[in-house]
């Protein structure tokens, strides 16, 4: 078990080194340089914006550049901001727990529509219930998320006034960012519960139940739920990756604090230090889930609980 | 199927997790934001009215303001963008001020003698001002500041560029001191006006160094209390201040409490929060949210011009066939300039005519109505250079299509993607192709390879020297401007405008140089910006610099 | 060897499975949407083939002297600020809005697949190595890889199109792998090996052909996916301005308007949506189709 372990965290690892490498790469070709965004070119004479790359450090090569962003960072130091000196550490932290919060609440609402839609629909297969479920599960899917917000705002926030149409303080104004992301995981959660339910509802011993006597009814909610329920929780697992990415959009439109603003803004400015710190991260909690969840694959075996 | 049982595990590991931290974040937030809500701030508790006929100001309150985008640093040397200056002002002072009729008065400079060479600026300071830290103003801080943005170290941007050509400062006394200039320079002390060379606390910034950005302290009449990034940043009353510059009525402590600067980038939900009530005033207004507040009972709209150079459309001289007068001026007759205003900014932006804008030292208002569209003098100027329009109606010329390479540096900042889209219709009428490229890489495209033929700019600024770095020539190795101009008569002119001393005749030679860019069309204006603010009726007492940034000193918030 | 049918095949046979199963009533409800979601994708197919016979005016002319006019007999879906019929915008609008949606899933997918198949195929350090590169691609958010590649390519609509597929690779290459390998433990292989047949033979004709299903169901959504992801380009400011713009930059540019002339990003925003949607009702019923499991159940 050590073994697989070790072998599991050093690919993780090397996983993580890729993805810096990979990011830094790419900015470096990105053109431009930090520079631009702090000093308006029409002003700045040639020995100003040199004395501002040197300062910063981008005068340096790609390698040079690399090393020390990677060799400050094994040591825990995530460097700061080019644009103003902020520790890029405390930045991180400082806007994690509201993009958490997001995630969070952008999961609640995508399970709970997702669940309420795809028992529906399952239950009245192929009735007209079913199929409004299913479309109005897909238009999460299919609706740009920053439009579907702007229209949230303007109709329940500016129209009607009953949340806040930004900020990142309390649990208001979590509501309309979270409809806006959840309803997107509602979409791909509809799908899933009501496959599922269908797959149970046809198996065997779900016949069994019936033929002892269960009313449909009692099937339906008492164990074929049950079991869909596990699939769209586990939907969740997947769909968090998908929300992350999800709040880069949302954050700018609900104006919320957030990793995902943070690194637009930082990929837009060219801010390496920044940019490089919040890939590290995500990459970090990516890598930690995912080995997480193979490890436990590895720990329980599935098939034990399966025939309990 | 059987593999995902686990995966709820850890699904539901993360999802308490996120729970846990999201409770701890709203806690957080909620103790530091008691005022200012979706409530309007004006509920705070020691509230004196004066008299309350509406004419005096309230005081108390908290000012919740929304910004379109972040500011970079609060560091008035580092800091590049027009959005921090909107709070730095707040928190820095300069040494003088600039009226509205371009003369330049005392802040906290009491006053002023400038050598007979216009190489050395002599300062008497206030003696009675102090830091927000409690550091006292003194000519030691002054200097303090002025060579901080010297020193590479501090990783000036747009400031070194205002300050120039100052060279050093030397300590007469504790309340005056001279600064010498390598080079006279008429634009100098507008320059001193602006906040970018506002004065820092020498206490405070050393003791953060490259982290003062984040903890700024000046003189201003605001305090900094704290910023979250992309949320808001607050500033408090500084109950000793007691120096206002003559453009501001209130001259003691702001009656305001406080001023939450809000970061709200959306435009419909900046502008709607103001007429929902959840902040209660906003800027940067798009012009159709302009004319809808007009028939809005519950809010005003205040509006500042902004003075320097208007946005203007450079050509490059050095890329044929646009280096000859005649193709340019075709370009110049066919765009109707008019039509794009009245139709892109409702007619709430005022259109440029000049190089500089109205409200600018040495505008020439006789150039207004000299340009009119004239699509058959634009035709045959083409046809005289002997550009013919071939099969696709665009003109052709040895095998070479007519095109213009139109570059533009933002992502539809006040609109203007959207006139190179009219643009690239009109000028199809008199058979030239426009190419749009929008890039972020402007240093790149326009300074490094010079490859546009037209190229939107503006730039706020103080004094018509402004012009100086735009269409004198370039140095040699230095950066090419940005219509590449060169030519010995503007040169001469631009030249003799930085060092006159009479003002008669310092306008008259920024009268000729607009005149000459306008006659050979060296460039086409297009509009002035206008600052605006949406504000909640209950504000009042928000005024603007002559730049055209707002000064909260006077505000104050109705009951 | 009963078992190496192609994609079509199964498609074919689980139709009609399907069909024996289904009560008439059913059917036509549940195909009420599927034959919608067609007309809505032909017809706007229709619209990128031939704008010029559904547009009534120039997608660029722009009439000054009605400038953001409500929705009218003249003006189906009113004027934008500029006086264009947005309409007729629209209708041109398909056109770069399906390049970004088709070219991004054909390169995306195309390359997913191969990388996705030969992991899947070869195994062993190939696997790993291509594996291991392909958890670094997922490990940075989608829209930002985009955003990080089209900041870096400058802008274009082939630069989008390359952002957006790039930041779909991991995806097609995970389902293919999955599938290759499945497929790869099956009997029917085993069997083809062992009488012989070269490995590159097997897996062209037995491999590749069992796999494509889900890949092709993945590949009809994603062309709805390409084209959200295009116009969150577009809102972050990364998108590009052409003389006739797409979809997302229309919706986009048209935003600040709402308050004010609600039409002008209605419109593209309705487009988007029911190209989308329209997309996922087709790509679902693949999807239930395709799937083994599911072909003599409702």
């Amino acid at each position: 078990m050590a073994g697989v372990l070790a072998r599991r965290l050093f690919s993780s690892l090397l996983v993580i080194i890729g993805s810096l490498i990979l990011v830094f790469a790419i900015l470096y070709v990105l053109p431009g340089d930090p520079t631009d965004t702090i000093i308006d070119p029409s002003v700045a004479t040639p020995e100003v914006v040199a004395n501002l790359r040197h300062q910063l450090g981008v005068d340096q090569p790609f390698y040079i550049q690399f090393a020390r962003y990677f060799g400050d960072m094994i040591r825990g130091d995530f460097g700061q901001s080019l644009m103003n000196s902020e520790p890029v550490l405390g930045k991180i932290l400082d806007h994690f727990p509201a993009t958490l919060a997001l995630t969070a609440a952008s999961s609640f609402v995508a399970v709970s529509i997702g669940l309420v839609l795809g028992v529906l629909s399952a239950v009245h297969r192929n009735r007209p219930i079913d199929l409004i479920a299913r479309i109005v599960g897909l238009f999460g899917i299919s609706m740009p998320t920053f439009w579907s917000g702007i229209l949230l705002i303007v109709l329940l926030s500016l129209k009607l006034g009953w949340f806040p149409a930004m900020g990142s303080d309390g649990w208001k104004t979590l509501v309309l960012p979270a409809i806006t992301l959840g309803t997107v995981g509602a979409g791909f959660i509809v799908r899933m519960v009501r496959s599922s339910m269908l797959d149970i509802i046809d198996e065997h011993f779900i016949l069994t139940l019936r033929s002892k006597g269960l009313s449909e009814r009692a099937v339906m909610y008492k164990h074929a739920l049950r079991n869909a329920l596990i699939p769209a929780i586990t939907m969740i697992g997947m769909l968090i990756g998908e929300m992350l990415a999800g709040t880069v959009v949302i954050e700018t439109v609900f104006s919320r604090q957030g990793i995902g603003r943070i690194i637009s803004d930082a990929l837009m400015a060219k801010d390496l230090p920044v940019v490089q710190g919040v890939i590290f991260f995500s990459a970090f909690v990516y890598v930690i889930v995912n080995t997480l969840v193979d490890l436990s694959y590895t720990f329980i075996d599935p098939r034990v609980r399966r025939s309990a | 199927m059987n593999k995902r049982k686990p995966l709820i595990l850890t699904a539901t590991m993360l999802l308490v997790l996120a729970l846990v931290l999201a409770a701890c974040s709203s806690s957080k937030g909620k103790e530091q934001n008691a005022a200012d809500s979706a409530q309007p701030a004006a509920a705070t508790a020691d509230t004196k009215t004066d008299g309350s006929e509406g004419g005096a100001a309230v005081q108390g309150g908290t000012l919740s303001y929304a910004l379109a985008t972040s500011p970079d640093t609060l560091d008035p040397h580092r800091s590049g963008l027009a959005v921090a200056v909107r709070v730095l002002r707040t928190i820095y002072d300069s040494l003088v001020v600039q009226l509205p009729d371009n003369s330049i008065k005392p802040w906290l400079a009491t006053s002023w003698t400038v050598s007979d060479d216009g190489k050395s600026y002599t300062f008497k300071l206030r003696q009675d001002v102090k830091f927000q830290d409690g550091t006292p103003f003194n000519a030691e801080a002054v200097k303090y500041s002025y060579d901080r943005i010297l020193d590479p170290a501090t990783k000036a941007a747009n400031a070194v560029a205002l300050l120039a050509p100052y060279e050093s400062s030397e300590i007469i006394d504790d309340y005056t001191i001279k600064l010498n200039l390598s080079t006279p320079s008429r634009a100098f002390l507008g320059n001193l006006s602006q906040a970018l060379l506002g004065i820092v606390s020498p206490t405070a910034a050393k003791k953060d160094g490259d982290q003062f950005g984040l903890n700024p302290v000046g003189t201003g009449p605001f305090k900094f209390v704290k910023w979250e990034q992309n949320a808001e940043i607050q500033v408090e009353r500084n109950p000793d201040y007691n120096w206002a510059p003559e453009t501001v009525e209130n001259k003691g402590a702001p009656y305001l409490d406080g001023i939450t600067f809000k970061i709200i980038p959306e435009e419909a939900t900046r502008i709607g929060s103001v007429q929902s009530g959840q902040v209660l005033a906003a800027e940067t207004v798009p012009p159709q949210n302009i004319v809808a507040l007009k028939d809005d009972k519950k809010t005003q709209l205040l509006q500042a011009n902004t003075v320097g150079l208007p946005y203007t459309l450079f050509f490059n001289e050095e890329r044929p066939p646009w280096n000859e007068a005649k193709a340019r001026q075709a370009v110049q007759l066919a765009i109707d300039v008019d039509s794009i205003v009245k139709t892109l900014y409702l007619g709430t932006y005022d259109r440029a005519w000049s190089p500089l804008t109205p409200g600018t030292f040495g505008y020439d208002p006789s150039l207004e109505n000299s340009v009119k569209p004239d699509l058959t003098k634009a035709n045959a100027l083409l046809d005289e250079l002997g550009w013919v329009k071939g099969a696709d109606g665009i003109r052709e010329k040895d095998g070479k299509k007519l095109t213009i390479h139109y570059v533009d540096g933002t992502p539809n900042r006040e609109k203007r993607n959207d006139i190179a889209v009219i643009i690239q219709q009109q000028l199809k009428a008199i058979g030239i192709s426009v190419e749009v490229e929008i890039t972020k890489d402007v240093r790149t495209v326009v300074f490094t390879n010079g490859a546009y033929d037209l190229y939107g700019n503006s730039q706020v600024n103080s004094d018509p020297n402004a012009l100086y770095s735009f269409y004198h020539t370039a140095k040699p190795n230095g950066t090419p401007t940005l219509p590449r101009l060169s030519d010995p008569d503007v040169d001469k002119l631009l030249e003799q405008g930085l060092v006159e001393t009479d003002d008669t005749k310092r306008a008259e030679i920024y009268k000729q140089i607009q005149h000459y860019i306008i006659d050979q069309a060296v460039v086409l204006p297009i509009y002035v910006f206008p600052y605006t603010v949406a504000a909640d009726r209950s504000v009042q007492g928000i005024v603007f610099d002559t730049l055209g940034y707002p000064i909260f000193n006077s505000a104050s918030i109705k009951k | 060897m009963r078992e190496a049918v192609t994609a079509s095949t199964v498609w074919r046979r689980g139709g009609r499975a399907r069909f024996a199963t289904l009560r008439l009533r059913r059917l036509a409800a549940a195909d009420s949407f599927l034959i919608g979601a067609g007309i809505m994708i032909a017809f706007i197919i229709a619209c990128a083939a031939v704008p010029s016979l559904i547009a009534p005016y120039s997608p660029t002319a722009m009439l000054t002297d009605s400038i953001m006019q409500a929705p009218s007999r003249a003006h189906l879906f009113g004027t934008d600020y500029f006086g264009r019929d947005i309409f007729s915008v629209v209708v041109y609008g398909s056109r770069d809005s399906l390049f970004i949606g088709f070219a991004s899933v054909l390169v995306g997918g195309l390359a997913g697949g191969a990388v996705g198949a030969l992991a899947g195929y070869a195994g062993g350090w190939v696997d790993s190595v291509l594996m291991r590169c392909n958890d670094i691609l997922m490990t940075i958010p989608g829209i930002l890889l985009a955003l990080a590649i089209a900041s870096a390519l400058g802008k274009g609509l082939f630069n989008i199109v390359l952002a957006v597929a790039v930041s779909s690779i991991p995806g097609y290459a995970r389902i293919m792998r999955a599938q290759i390998i499945s497929i790869k433990g099956r009997t029917f292989i085993a069997a083809s090996r062992s009488v012989g047949a070269k490995p590159l033979h097997i897996f062209w004709k037995h491999v590749l052909p069992n796999a494509l299903s889900p890949l092709l169901v993945m590949a009809t959504i994603g062309v709805g996916t390409a084209i959200l992801t295009g116009s969150g380009l577009s809102f972050l400011g990364l998108g590009v301005l052409r003389e006739i713009p797409d979809w997302g930059t229309l919706l986009s540019q048209g935003r600040g308007y709402l308050t004010v002339a609600w039409w002008i990003c209605t419109f593209p925003g309705v487009a988007i949506t029911l190209f989308v949607l329209a997309v996922n009702i087709v790509g679902d019923r693949l999807r239930d189709n395709l799937d083994p499991k599911k072909n003599t159940k409702g």
